[in-house]
């Protein structure tokens, strides 16, 4: 029997961009134990030359850093004929193609599907269940990925027993990363499948898939408060942005009129900011002039908006007025000479 | 535990940029609420007894420490554990020790270090044990003078000593 495998190299690749990284296929036979590295490519697919035993082979993935020589397992799955089969797959809301990428707030789905799982009397427990594991692991400040055994090696958040073939559908409505203001959380959330052990296979991991989580941006803008009065010269301003999507546009929107959601005001010129990239951002942009985004005296709002693969949204919202008057205050009188 | 339905988290999951109305940005109370109001859908499974306690994790896996090292002293590679089958006294520094160098792959180090590392090329029956290594060859290595490593279609693998080939049903 041959075992197509599929190398799944460059999706794993996106988060160790800028270093040079060498990889190995690693094939395990379960039963025999012999181990057999498998001549890859820096990227493709193939298939698995080794004749697969009934009772199954471990496929692992690995990467080595070069300038550290530390090794990283990216995937790994094993192929069995008498072993159930499981899949993962994540939904977001976010098409990028290199992770799943998701945002603190936001809903995913996980939908896994079972196969090879049988029923009735005299058969091994191993046959008749799969265990599903939910892990969660967060991104310490700069970190943008995790070594899938750190990820998934200690105790899982939540588990349990999936004993039907099929695809069973898992509905979050956010994520569970925990942080002390939820909307700040980042990391990632793993889901494995395990075999069960029996007399013949030890237990094993037969699927995983992770979905990332980046937090949820937010903003501010100094130098004006709500209630000001804007004359002749428009103040300085800072925009302070955090926490920006990795695939989002921010800018400043100006519009006549008290503070209205879902208004499509007058971009202001310099601050619209555009991020294509595999992380969170930060940013603070300085605006001097914004003289040509008011006109008339009266009412003005302006807001902070941000606009990701979840929809726009506003990040803050404060109104101003504009008044050009000039008043003078003077006292009318007459003057008198003296004689 | 409020359990969404399909339909509606599949609209709530398929809204674009250019359809969604704009939003307020939600605040950290906001989403701790909704966390509260709904647990993993994970949990909701049949709960596994203290056997799940017993999940053999591969938090300790490493590629590395799970093979052989071969270097030059310039670059170096790693072949499953089992799978250097003869090393000469000459080369015996150039085995099993640590890292040194560029990391390149077995195929381009074994073209560059010709002169003293050398491929066998052996069936998966005998790479399991269940036949041994023709004699001919294993007389041929001393001769060489190179390391010898066991290699199946080109990549290396480990090899289990034949126990008794005579009993050999395969």
């Amino acid at each position: 029997m041959k075992a197509t495998l599929l190398l799944a190299i460059i999706s794993a690749a996106p988060a160790l961009a800028g270093d040079t990284w060498v990889n190995f296929i690693r094939q395990n036979q379960v039963k025999s134990g012999v181990v057999w590295d498998m001549p890859v490519d820096a990227q493709g697919n193939g298939p698995s030359a080794l004749t697969l035993e009934e009772d199954g082979a471990l496929f692992q993935l690995w990467t080595i850093k070069q300038e550290s020589f530390k090794d990283y397992l990216l995937d790994q799955k094993v192929v069995g004929t008498y072993l159930p089969s499981a899949e993962i797959r994540i939904q977001t809301g976010d098409p990028y193609p290199n992770v799943h990428r998701t945002r603190a707030d936001q809903p995913f789905t996980v939908e896994i599907e079972i196969g090879g799982l049988l029923g009735g009397t005299g058969v091994p427990e191993a046959a008749k269940r799969v265990l599903a594991e939910h892990h969660l692991a967060s991104y310490s400040a700069g970190q943008t990925s995790i070594d899938p055994r750190v990820a998934t090696g200690s105790s899982p958040a939540s588990s349990g027993y999936i004993t039907t073939n099929g695809t069973m559908v898992l509905n979050f409505t956010g994520s569970t990363l925990p942080a002390s203001d939820p909307t700040h959380a980042m990391g990632e959330e793993h889901f494995v499948v395990h075999s069960l052990p029996d007399l013949d296979a030890p237990q094993t991991q037969i699927a995983s898939n992770f979905v990332q989580v980046w937090p949820v941006a937010s903003g501010s803008i100094a130098g004006i408060e709500a209630g000001d009065t804007v004359r002749f010269n428009t103040p300085p301003l800072q925009l302070l942005l955090d926490n920006l999507y990795p695939s989002s546009t921010t800018y400043l929107q100006i519009y006549p009129g008290a503070s209205r959601l879902g208004v499509d005001g007058k971009r202001v010129d310099g601050t619209v900011l555009v991020l294509d990239q595999d992380t969170k951002e930060d940013r603070i942009i300085a605006l001097t002039d914004w003289e040509d985004a008011i006109g008339d005296e009266g009412e003005y709002t302006m807001e902070i908006i941000t606009e990701t693969p979840f929809g726009p949204e506003r990040l803050t919202s404060l109104s101003f007025n504009v008044d050009r008057v000039l008043a003078v205050n003077a006292l009318i009188g007459d003057f008198e000479s003296t004689p | 535990m409020k359990t969404i339905p399909p339909i509606v988290f599949s609209l709530l999951l398929t809204a674009v940029s250019s359809a969604a109305p704009m939003k307020d940005r939600v605040t950290g109370e906001e989403l701790a609420a909704r966390r509260m109001a709904s647990a993993s859908p994970v949990s909701t499974l049949a709960q596994p007894g203290k056997e799940a306690n017993r999940v053999v994790r591969p938090s300790q896996e490493s590629i590395i420490n799970q093979s052989v090292i071969l270097t030059d002293g310039t670059n170096w590679t790693l072949v499953p554990r089992g799978a250097v089958l003869h090393i000469p006294e000459a080369h015996k520094g150039k085995v099993g020790g640590r890292p040194v160098g560029n990391l390149l792959s077995w195929k381009r180090f074994v073209g560059l270090n010709r002169s003293w590392v050398s491929a066998e090329e052996v069936t998966l029956r005998q790479a399991e044990g269940v036949h041994n290594v023709d004699e001919r060859r294993t007389a041929f290595w001393p001769k060489q003078d190179k390391i010898i490593v066991a290699v199946h279609l080109g990549g290396p693998i480990s090899v289990v000593e034949a126990q008794n080939e005579t009993v050999s049903t395969h």
